[in-house]
């Protein structure tokens, strides 16, 4: 078992390694570099002194050189500063981290009370009108694109009954009932569209449980159905929804960029599209460096998780 | 009898007062011109254009529109040009009084009342002084992004006393008044700031009626008032300190459905640009809402390379304007709101701009639709049937990426086949920058003010001359407006300049839109206004009150 | 139904065979399929069942709502809403079955690689795998459509690309499990090449695995290209996928023109569904063992 941790956890470097470089050459290698993007600010552009911007900037020394101070600079907690507001990239991070994960977290809690019940249900009356009807549903929410969805949500109950979900975002410790109000409804519509995933594996895990033996004995033995769902088949059904969790982070730590678009989140997403726009590279690798290193530990520890559970896994 | 005379007196003010006197106090929510753009910058010396809009109404500059003059008072301006002050509607704002020393030397003496406010961690209030207005300048000028040949008239500027600044110019610029004055990088920060990170917004400090409380980035600025602020505005006659509001917000949406329901649900109080697509629908579901039109402060067009082949030849610049139906796309595509003309002059400059019914034949046949015409001069330039191109667009104008299919189509009738290559804005801008940008490229292009809207687009090099157009005679031509001090003389050589360069059709000439501004009725003492100083609505926003009681009695809290 | 046998004498009615069970156990999964079916004929014949052109523009016949002339109305430059809904469809056929082709193509080399040998290429890859899925899509496809430009063949490659490697993960989980079946060492003791084991015995038990991911790709595909149009990088224009109509004309059209939103949105979230409800039957039937994925 430790061999499996130690090993894991070891794992997880080379592959921060390679993360790093990829987002840093990449964004490097979009056309229209951020110099090309100030001087086009301005009227005139004749004889800008492009070096001297580029010096004032960081920008003149070889691309090995950036990457060396960038990597040093990190592992002293240093992401660096945008280049056009001079913030620095972790104060962008932590206000903008806690909303995109305080809109992960509440799309989850939605995808899994949603998910869940319906799976179950799904399992226990398989191939009922029911169990069509949950499935049905669930995959219509997979289907209907976000930011449709998101523009319906948001466009006609403004025209119907001038109401439209709250735009401003106050801080949650500010005001709580106005910081969920902001996000409730983005992050139903996240959680409605990861639903189906989760729905489906809760359902098949369901139904491989309630075929197995054990259960024929706890039916047997004359358990009422419910408990015998309850205590054996949903410990059982767990172990790939933890997985699943790990599958799901990218994309709700990584940014709901559309939905947070369409409902004014500020959060990673849109840090993260806007900072591609204006070519930050600072903010880029730092977002990117920071979204990798928390998908990374979530994954870790849900195969720890994973190998704790299933013994079969261990012993690879 | 006089009791009587009394109380109709005392009835007749009590009207008055409850019609016209301002309340103070409420928040001003906005969705600005500029409602999907975060600030690029908060550092004078990045030279950024946005950077007057966002810290305009904390810093204040020499010079400022006079809202006093606007269409709402009864005067003639409305304010709405992007960085366009005709000479009757300036007023000094930070300057009390002005004249000429001599040909070349320029006073300019600074009001006594203005006050930077406190500020913690930056500065102590104090006085405005002459030697701010001097780091101001010298901050920007001695700056590495600073645009080459902006300042070169100015030889020097320096402070004579503690209240009289002195700009010792090198020679005469037509457009003084403009670059460091009422223009985009004008703005009089304290000294202070010299020591401090001017790139943090929490460092963003001055004499203006607002302070900037808090920036969320992606979603808002809070500007509070400034309760030590000079100004004054006048209403029915009385004089009321200024501002009105306790808070003006600023909201940043980037999604044109997003932004319009927030103006429907009463979550924005003021929208200052929708697209006229919106507006009937707007119109029939919250017919509340005041509305303002006004003409587009960017022309669109289809930039042509001249430097490349067949677009060196005027006859095909001009068959490709002849192919495309301009009158078609102010009718159908804009639904009426837009004009066939303007630009590169724009309407509102007054007697700068001429208008299409005044200008000679050679520039009213581009606006026709004539495709017979327009193969015959293809032919004739020997430009064979399938001729293709590439145009490139930027992905981040909904309107331009509409446009572009319907221009393929227009093309396609002449035998002319476009290939339509979507950017977004980092690219599509250094594709320009770079010069490595496609024969076509569709592009909107502020006008910003006569003579600038033609030095951007036509003089040799320039960042904003996509279609590499080169003509030293139009160089020295630009050259000598700038030197002109008689502004007949100017608006004479400007109109003759514009009529040449619209008939060497560097570009297909495309309509300017209009665009739509509509606000809440308890948005007081204001009509639309966008602009008192270039891209600056700091004035225009300290003068507005909330009627607080109309809002909640229409059921907004 | 473990194995497959490559080479079936009348292959083709097995096909059929499998369809008609589906049809009695799974009817909602046959329905999926037909409409699929239909979705694919009308992509192939796209050219020939649409009564105008793709960019048929005419202004005076703008925003005009359903009527006999034109079956979804007009857009807002005049252009026939069904033949642009028809083009759209063969543009997400070919996007679709080109990018799924491409994933899968990855997926089943890398998941195999590195499901059959194990080792250190397993783990140098996957630690790879790893570095690539920490990536938001949406985000790595918008930086890396920045740097290559909109365009099908570049949309082609990175969503083949992105799915392909994370896709990889669940062949190589099949291919571990087929490993360790008896026939394999069997082969493995008779002397039989690597090669040939990879492509007559893992690849054929892997198949309804692949069969499965590619089809749910196709799905997941059309709806990453709409998210594309939605920030401006999707296919370029004239050419119409549903994403684009949806997510352009169809949201700033829609006080003037509903129809212009509903006919590509009502197609795409109808198809998605329908893939997605098939796949499921497929997965159902094939292999009872993939549920667990």
């Amino acid at each position: 078992m430790q061999t499996f941790i130690i090993r894991r956890l070891l794992a997880v470097i080379p592959t921060l390694l390679f993360t790093s470089v990829i987002v840093f050459a990449s964004i490097r290698l979009i056309p229209g570099d951020v110099i090309d993007l100030m001087l086009a600010q301005n009227d005139i552009s004749t004889g800008n002194d492009r070096a001297l911007i580029e010096a004032s900037l960081g920008l003149d020394k070889p691309i090995y050189v950036q990457y060396f101070v960038w990597i040093t600079d990190i592992l002293q907690g240093d992401l660096g500063r945008s280049l056009w507001q001079n913030t620095p990239v972790t104060e962008q991070l932590a206000a903008t981290l806690p909303i995109t994960f305080e809109l992960g977290l509440l799309a989850l809690m939605v995808a899994l009370s949603v998910a869940i019940p319906i799976g179950i249900y799904s399992a226990m009356r398989q191939d009922t009108a029911g169990d069509y009807i949950a499935r049905s549903f669930s995959l219509l929410m997979l289907a209907i694109p976000s930011f449709w969805l998101g523009t319906l949500v948001m466009v006609f109950p403004s025209v119907w009954w001038r109401w439209a979900p709250p735009l401003q975002y106050t801080p949650f410790l500010e005001d709580p009932l106005g910081n969920l109000g902001h996000l409730l409804v983005p992050a139903i519509l996240l959680g409605l569209s990861l639903s189906a995933v989760t729905m489906r594996m809760t359902r098949t895990m369901m139904l491989e449980v309630l075929r197995q033996d054990y259960i024929r004995t706890a039916r047997a033995k004359g358990l009422a159905e419910n408990m015998v769902v309850l205590r054996h088949a949903l410990r059982n059904c767990l172990i790939p929804v933890v997985t699943l969790i790990g599958l799901q982070a990218p994309l709700l730590i990584g940014g709901a960029v559309i939905l947070e678009q369409i409902f004014v989140v500020p959060g990673m997403g849109l840090l993260l599209l806007e900072a591609v726009f204006q070519r930050d590279y600072p903010v880029v690798t730092g977002v990117f460096l920071v979204v990798g290193v928390a998908i990374l530990t979530i994954n870790l520890v849900v195969d720890l998780t994973y190998g704790f559970l299933d013994p079969k896994v261990r012993h690879r | 009898m006089r009791s009587l005379v009394c109380l109709l007196l005392a009835w007749f003010s009590f009207l008055a007062r409850a019609e016209v006197a301002p309340q103070y106090g409420g928040d001003l929510n906005i969705g600005t011109v500029y409602v999907t753009l975060s600030p690029l910058s908060w550092d004078p010396a990045d030279w950024t254009w946005k950077s007057n809009h966002d810290t305009g109404s904390v810093r204040e500059q020499l010079f400022a529109g006079d809202l006093d003059k606007s269409v709402r008072k009864g005067g003639d301006y409305p304010f709405i040009a992007d960085a366009y002050l005709p000479s009757g509607a300036i007023r000094g704002e930070l300057a009390e009084r002005w004249h000429w020393q001599d040909d070349l030397t320029l006073v300019i003496e600074l009001r006594r009342d203005a006050r930077f406010t406190e500020r913690p961690g930056v500065m102590a209030a104090r006085p405005l002084e002459a030697a701010d207005v001097v780091f101001s300048y010298n901050l920007i000028d001695q700056s590495p992004k600073r645009i080459a040949t902006y300042f070169d008239h100015i030889r020097r500027v320096y402070a004579r006393d503690r209240h009289t600044v002195v700009f010792e110019f090198s020679e005469y610029n037509a457009e003084w008044m403009y670059r460091f004055g009422y223009g985009y990088y004008s703005g009089i920060s304290p000294r202070e700031l010299g020591n401090l990170d001017r790139k943090d917004w929490r460092n963003v400090s001055g004499t203006g009626p607002f302070t900037l409380e808090k920036y969320v980035q992606a979603n808002a600025h809070i500007y509070r008032r400034n309760d030590d602020y000079w100004g004054t505005e006048a209403i029915a006659g009385k004089e009321y300190p200024i501002p009105f509001v306790d808070r003006v917000i600023y909201r940043i949406i980037k999604d044109e459905a997003t932004f319009l329901t927030a103006l429907r649900t009463g979550q924005l109080d003021i929208l200052e640009a929708m697209r006229w697509i919106a507006v009937d629908h707007l119109k029939k579901t919250t017919p509340e809402l005041q509305w303002n039109r006004w003409l587009g402060t960017s022309g669109t067009f289809m930039s042509l390379r001249v430097d490349q082949k067949p677009f060196d030849d005027i006859r095909v610049r001009r068959a490709l304007n002849l192919a495309v139906n301009q009158q078609e796309i102010v009718d159908l595509f804009y639904g009426g709101h837009a004009e066939l003309m303007a630009y590169p002059q724009h309407p509102g400059f007054g007697e700068y701009y001429q208008p299409l019914a005044e200008m000679p034949a050679e520039v009213q046949e581009l606006f026709t639709y004539d495709p017979v015409k327009a193969r015959q001069l293809l032919d004739e330039a020997g430009v064979p049937e399938g001729f293709s191109f590439d145009v490139q667009v930027c992905s981040c104008s909904p309107s331009n990426m509409d446009l572009i299919p319907l221009l393929e189509s227009y093309l396609q009738k002449v035998g002319v086949q476009i290939r339509i290559q979507p950017m977004e804005y980092a690219s599509f801008l250094s594709a320009m920058t770079t010069k490595t940008h496609g024969p076509g490229y569709l592009l909107n292009s502020g006008h910003v003010n006569p003579i600038t809207t033609l030095r951007k687009s036509f003089v040799t090099g320039q960042t904003w001359n996509p279609s590499q157009y080169s003509s030293e005679y139009f160089d020295e031509q630009i050259r000598q407006v700038h030197l002109m001090r008689d502004e007949a003389e100017r608006i004479k050589t400007l109109r003759r300049l514009t009529r040449e360069i619209m008939i060497e059709a560097p570009y297909i000439w495309l309509p300017v839109g209009y665009v739509h501004s509509a606000w809440w009725p308890w948005v007081k003492n204001y009509g639309g206004e966008l602009r008192a100083g270039a891209v600056r609505p700091g004035p225009i926003y300290s003068r507005i009150w909330i009627d607080r009681q109309l809002k909640a009695e229409m059921g907004f809290d | 139904m473990s194995e497959i046998v490559l080479k079936a004498p009348g292959q083709r009615s097995a096909i059929l065979t499998f369809h008609e069970r589906m049809l009695r156990e799974k009817p909602l999964g046959a329905i999926g399929g037909v409409l699929f079916a239909v979705f694919l004929f009308c992509g192939i014949f796209a050219n020939v069942l649409a009564p105008y052109g793709l960019n048929e523009t005419d202004m005076l016949r703008r925003l005009q709502a359903p009527s006999l002339a034109h079956w979804f109305g007009t857009d807002h430059l005049g252009r026939d809403v069904l033949s642009r809904i028809l083009y759209g469809a063969q543009l997400s056929v070919i996007v679709g079955f080109l990018a799924a082709g491409l994933a899968t193509a990855i997926s089943i080399v890398l998941g195999i690689v590195t499901g059959y040998f194990g080792g250190t290429v397993d783990m140098v890859i996957q630690r790879f795998v790893d570095a690539w899925m920490t990536f938001p899509d949406l985000v790595l496809m918008i930086v890396v459509v920045s740097i290559v430009g909109p365009g099908v063949p570049q949309i082609v490659i990175i969503l083949g690309c992105l799915y392909g490697i994370a896709g990889s993960r669940i062949i190589r989980g099949s291919v571990i499990g087929i490993r360790e079946q008896m026939y394999t060492h069997a082969a493995q003791s008779i002397g039989a090449s690597t090669l040939h084991i990879l492509a007559f015995h893992i690849l054929p038990n892997v198949m309804p695995v692949v069969i499965v991911l590619f089809t749910t790709r196709v799905g997941a595909v059309i709806l990453a290209e709409a998210g594309l149009s939605f920030l401006g990088l999707g296919v370029p224009p004239p050419e119409p996928t549903w994403g684009s109509m949806l997510s352009g004309s169809g949201r700033t059209y829609m006080y003037l023109g509903p129809w212009l939103a509903l006919a590509p949105g009502l197609c795409l979230t109808v198809v998605v569904y329908a893939i997605n409800i098939y796949g499921d039957a497929l997965r159902d039937l094939l292999d009872p063992r993939m549920r667990g994925r």
